[in-house]
């Protein structure tokens, strides 16, 4: 009885990192077959760190700057002030966990920050470089 | 009794003319008023109200006091018609004005005047703390534009109340330097001097000391959530209805902002945000149909024109009807109730600008407003200088 208790928790505790690998993994075979290639995380977090002048108000925009550059942390939007919980999964475990959340987030969030939706080789670079923070 | 000699060489006894719970009754109410004069800012409505109800409650004891009281107390010591006020006030005009040493037919006209506007204010009082605030004893007994009319009503009982009050100050001045003796003083001490022969009334201390502990008593009671509230935790005095809530709308709207509660826009300013979701205040949500769908149904069921709430109702009722605001900073009812914000407070980084209501409205997330649930953060409040 109580074996198998702690053999059901164990197991709806790894849901979560199923889950990650999953929609991270799914995301990824999507993004290749719209192109992308050898998804890097270096260029991920160059690509996180970069800083895009928007060309309406002219005004610097980058992830960091509601994200912060520390991923672990929790960040700050940028209009709203409201708080951003962290982005890293390890901290965070429900990050990275659900597709349709992953593509909601980045239609916006790209198009805010670098006035374009990513391309799918950029998508790709990003979940590279977060999944494994 | 003490005795001393007066100008004439007529013997004189010192005589208690006012009791304890007559004094007590008069400064406190006195108190009561000031305050409630000075706690009009929606942020001291619990202060407010407690000095309405303290208010109310000194002048039913008086009422009864006027009737069971001390022989000075008793309104059949100072029933007065309306010729011997007139009479009297001929006299102090010839600077010859008899003296009594209860209340004299002028005074006792203001008392009964104060007393009974007194009463109209407080209950005025309530009857917009229940129709406009919804709260109290009468709360729902008037709806939001009857309660609208009890407020001004209020606050013209108010004003008469101030210049009755100032009639009674000035006659208390004048006549204290016709007869030479501080009115002011006795309403203090109790005692004033008197041919030998006047009756003295008891202090009936135990009386006032019960009155006294009764008003502590209430008082801690009513404000005592002040001294419990931690800076996490913050106290508020009133807490509004429960409103409609929707986890969908709590969880995508509040993602990026406060999830701002249906009732602070119209139904039609709702439909026009949901339909352009693509450039929501220059982001795109790129939300599901369906999603937008089920929002959209949740916002315009509870918009402004349900009047969930105070605001939701002069919100909406600020708005002309062919206006589609998009932004709630933008409707004249918000514009009036910030205006004396300055832009430092806006500034300030625990304010975040005018987006962010819960910096300062402790149940902005709860869509309630009450008025009462204002709290600018301390070191905002220095910052406040416009208030």
């Amino acid at each position: 009885m109580n074996r198998k208790l702690i053999g059901v928790t164990a197991l709806l505790l790894s849901i979560p990192f199923y889950a990650q690998a999953d929609a991270v993994s799914d995301l990824e075979a999507e993004y290749q077959a719209q192109g992308g290639t050898n998804f890097n995380a270096t260029a991920g977090e160059a690509l996180w760190n970069k800083e895009f002048i928007d060309a309406k108000k002219g005004d610097k925009r980058s992830c960091t700057k509601c994200h912060t550059a520390d991923l672990k942390k929790p960040g700050k939007h940028a209009r709203t002030g409201k708080a951003i919980e962290p982005m890293a999964p390890t901290v965070n475990p429900k990050r990275l966990t659900e597709v349709k959340q992953i593509k909601k987030w980045f239609v916006r969030n790209c198009k805010w920050t670098l006035g374009r939706e990513c391309t799918a080789q950029e998508k790709g670079d990003f979940l590279a470089y977060l999944k494994n923070l | 009794m003490t005795q001393r000699k007066r100008k004439g060489g007529v013997r004189e006894t010192k005589v208690r003319v006012w009791d304890i719970p007559i004094r007590l009754f008069h400064w406190t109410l006195a108190s009561c008023f000031v305050i409630a004069w000075f706690t009009l800012d929606n942020r001291y409505l619990d202060v407010h109200i407690f000095a309405g109800y303290l208010m109310g409650g000194l002048i039913l004891f008086r009422l009864l006091w006027g009737f069971i009281g001390g022989p000075y107390a008793r309104f059949r010591d100072f029933a007065f018609n309306y010729s011997k006020v007139q009479n009297y006030l001929k006299d102090v005009l010839n600077k010859h004005p008899p003296r009594f040493l209860g209340h004299n037919p002028a005074g006792s006209w203001a008392i009964y005047l104060l007393l009974g506007l007194g009463l109209s204010v407080v209950i005025t009082g309530l009857l917009t703390f229940g129709g406009e605030e919804r709260q109290g004893p009468l709360a729902g007994l008037l709806n939001f534009p009857q309660g609208r009319f009890a407020h001004e009503l209020h606050e013209w009982l108010s004003w008469l109340m101030l210049g009755v009050v100032i009639i009674h100050v000035m006659g208390i001045l004048v006549e204290s330097m016709l007869h030479r003796e501080n009115l002011v003083v006795s309403m203090l001490t109790g005692f004033k001097t008197s041919a030998a022969g006047a009756i003295s009334t008891l202090s009936h201390w135990k009386i006032g000391a019960t009155m006294l502990v009764a008003i502590i008593t209430a008082g801690l009671f009513w404000f005592q959530g002040h001294l419990t509230e931690t800076p996490e935790q913050l106290y508020q005095p009133f807490h509004g209805p429960a409103l409609p809530d929707n986890s969908l709308w709590r969880e995508e709207c509040g993602a990026c902002h406060l999830a701002f509660h249906p009732s602070l826009l119209p139904a039609r300013s709702w439909r026009a945000m949901m339909q352009k979701q693509a450039s929501h205040f220059g982001e795109d949500l790129f939300l599901e149909q369906d999603a937008v769908n089920k929002i959209e149904t949740f916002l315009v069921e509870n918009a402004a024109e349900q009047g969930l709430t105070e605001a939701a109702w002069k919100i909406n009722r600020s708005i002309p009807q062919t206006e589609i605001l998009l932004r709630i900073t933008e409707t004249p009812y918000w514009i009036k109730k910030h205006q004396e914000i300055s832009d430092a407070v806006w500034e300030h980084p625990k304010v975040n600008g005018k987006i962010d209501c819960a910096a300062c409205h402790i149940d902005a997330a709860a869509g309630t407003f009450e008025d009462a649930a204002m709290h600018l953060p301390d070191d905002v409040e220095a910052t406040a200088t416009s208030e």
